[in-house]
């Protein structure tokens, strides 16, 4: 029973972490708390289906496929909205991310209505959802299998590149200080987008998992795996990529064995519940880098 | 005080003197409309204080308001209390949740600050929404008394119900003109000073004798008092509440609210109050006429919001420190906590 729980919410706590990592990558290079984060990953579960019905795309091409347009979207918002408030005050910037976060929802309920629509369960290969493991006493699904697999790829992916390559070393130098890093010959523009790009893909896998998963998706659920993300962010230290994935895990480990053993309606309060008492206990979060903290 | 300040304050005081007969010359939906705008410029004005004047990111504050309609919708509607016992009580209940929240945050700034506070109202929200024996979770409360004005406890047989929108309408109002009075007298007060050069510099502040904790814990009591207040009014007014009503979504409304304004300044929090609920309702009525449903104003909201902050990063009146920080203000504060620590 417990095993089961804790590998339920490891499942729950690595989607999470996905969308996490895409928040504080943009929050370590920027400094902006992206609240349409949540709205791609909205966009990506939607664009993803839409692929599948309206185009016949198979499944994991339409998956690139949806990746590659919340890319593309993240990268046009950032452009259109964020850039111009570079040197703006800080909330000024956290406003217009609600209003794309309003407005980007407004569309997705114009297009795609504003009930649920189910995932397009032809399109999912049988294997998801009629193999079962047992591992000792733990249960696993085809399914579940396929979102540890797919979340845990993309994260040591994302680790090589943000360790390995010259974009993620430039990442990492704009997130220490952006104006020496324009004076070494980066391209601070460029490094920013590409962030969002990156950040904006991993969103949208999570979106089409969490499809899957639920086998629902709507126009409304951003807003709370967005605020998820934020939680599990902050939780893990915001601005450091390991502490997105870290709390994110946390945060959903702790949801779920939460709802087993305590109470399921405060399910989601559980989740802030834990991460208010890290934060209280360290301030920084997790793995956060203390930020030598005025008084 | 500076030119401009002084223009808001003749203009605000003008629109003060109008607003008056309003019901006079208006139809009940435009008045509704204005004691809407009226219980958002309260909220406004008492978030206002975190952000505003402290620069503490609150992004929980719906959850004051929501303890106070509570308190007042249970008090009213179970125990039959008169809302003029309710206001005093369920203020204090929010100061002191506000306290309470407050606390333990007092060491975290920036974004683990704007968490904390964003899993505070999620909290409020779950409770109102599962306690079912005390809030009829989902359900809601409905048929909750409207404000009563009585002599009875006198012995004296009269009565006076709150039945239409023009009374709520001049309690509104009288409700928001102490609350802006209260804000300019503590804008302009040793409080107000303190608060301000927290917002500023904390390190500073507290190296020139302001007490860091003191001052922050009197701004948590305060802004959450004033959100109780308005909850309070709210209650009563619409004589039913939900849970869904206090929703993250409020606070990130009544925080658009003050940052179109121009964060810290208690004229701009009542302007973006105006401006925001005039173009909800505006939006309302013009979208059908384009053939697209009301809801879409939602999409031509987050648009707008977008635009001014794009061209007026600052709010429609940018506060002096929002957009220098070696203004002139500022300077002239120095010199004011320094004369009055040493005279």
């Amino acid at each position: 029973m417990f095993e089961q729980q804790l590998f339920n919410g490891l499942t729950l706590g690595l989607i999470y972490a996905l969308i996490a990592v895409g928040y504080t990558m943009v929050y370590g290079v920027i400094e902006l708390i992206n609240f349409a984060h949540g709205e791609i990953y909205m966009l990506g579960a939607f664009l993803c289906i839409t692929f599948i019905q309206a185009l016949g795309i198979p499944l994991f091409p339409a998956i690139a496929l949806s990746m590659a347009c919340c890319a593309a979207i993240g990268v046009f918002i950032d452009r259109i909205a964020y850039k111009p408030l570079r040197k703006a005050p800080r909330l000024a910037a956290l406003i217009t991310a609600i209003g794309v976060s309003i407005f980007l929802q407004n569309i997705a309920m114009i297009i795609w209505g504003s009930r649920p629509v189910p995932f397009v369960r032809a399109a999912v290969p049988k294997v998801f959802g009629e193999t079962v493991f047992t591992l000792g006493s733990v249960n696993v699904s085809g399914l579940q299998l396929f979102i540890y697999a797919v979340t845990t790829a993309m994260m040591v992916g994302l680790t090589l590149i943000i360790n390995k390559t010259k974009v993620g070393t430039a990442m990492r130098a704009l997130a220490q200080n952006p104006v020496s890093a324009a004076l070494m010959g980066i391209n601070v523009d460029r490094v920013i987008s590409f962030t969002f790009a990156l950040g904006s893909s991993l969103g949208a896998v999570a979106g089409i998992l969490v499809g899957m998963y639920y086998n629902t998706i709507s126009a409304t659920m951003g807003y709370n795996a967005g605020v998820k993300a934020f939680a599990a962010a902050v939780l893990g230290g915001i601005g450091s990529v390991p502490g997105a994935m870290l709390g994110g895990v946390v945060l959903g480990v702790a949801e779920t064995l939460g709802a087993g053993y305590v109470s399921s309606q405060y399910r989601d309060g559980l989740g802030y519940a834990v991460m208010i008492a890290v934060i209280l206990l360290r301030p920084s979060g997790l793995l956060g880098k203390s930020v030598g903290q005025k008084a | 005080m500076s030119k401009n300040s002084t223009a808001f304050k003749i203009l605000g005081l003008a629109l003060l003197l109008a607003f008056p007969f309003l019901p006079v010359i208006s139809s009940e939906y435009v008045v509704h409309v204005a004691v809407l705008v009226m219980v958002y410029a309260v909220l406004a004005m008492g978030l206002n204080v975190l952000p505003g004047f402290c620069d503490l990111l609150d992004l929980g504050y719906v959850g004051f308001y929501g303890i106070g309609a509570y308190t007042a919708g249970i008090l009213s509607l179970n125990h039959g209390v008169s809302f003029w016992v309710i206001v005093p009580g369920a203020v204090a209940l929010g100061a002191l949740c506000g306290v309470l929240r407050g606390a333990p945050t007092l060491r975290l700034s920036g974004d683990y600050f704007a968490i904390v506070t964003f899993g505070f109202t999620e909290l409020v929200v779950l409770f109102l929404t599962n306690e079912i024996w005390l809030t009829r979770g989902p359900l809601g409360l409905p048929g909750i008394p409207p404000v009563a004005v009585s002599l009875e406890w006198l012995g004296i047989d009269w009565r006076y119900d709150f039945l239409s929108e023009v009374p709520y309408y001049y309690l509104a109002l009288f409700m928001m003109a102490v609350v802006y009075v209260a804000m300019c007298r503590i804008e302009d007060s040793r409080l107000g000073r303190a608060w301000l050069a927290i917002k500023e510099d904390p390190l500073a502040a507290a190296s020139c004798g302001v007490n860091l904790m003191t001052f922050k814990t009197v701004a948590f009591a305060f802004s959450a008092g004033v959100g109780a207040a308005a909850g309070c009014f709210m209650a009563q007014w619409s004589m039913f509440l939900a849970p869904d009503v206090f929703k993250f979504w409020e606070s990130f409304l009544v925080l658009c609210m003050i940052v179109l304004g121009g964060l810290g300044n208690i004229n701009g929090a009542i302007v973006g109050s105006v401006v925001l609920i005039a173009l909800g309702e505006v939006l309302r009525v013009v979208l059908p006429n384009f053939g697209l449903p009301a809801e879409t104003r939602f999409l031509a909201y987050g648009l707008i919001m977008i635009l001014i902050m794009r061209f007026k990063p600052g709010g429609l009146f940018p506060t002096i420190a929002a957009t220098s920080k070696k203004s002139r203000l500022i300077l002239e504060l120095k010199a004011r906590l320094q004369a009055e620590r040493t005279g």
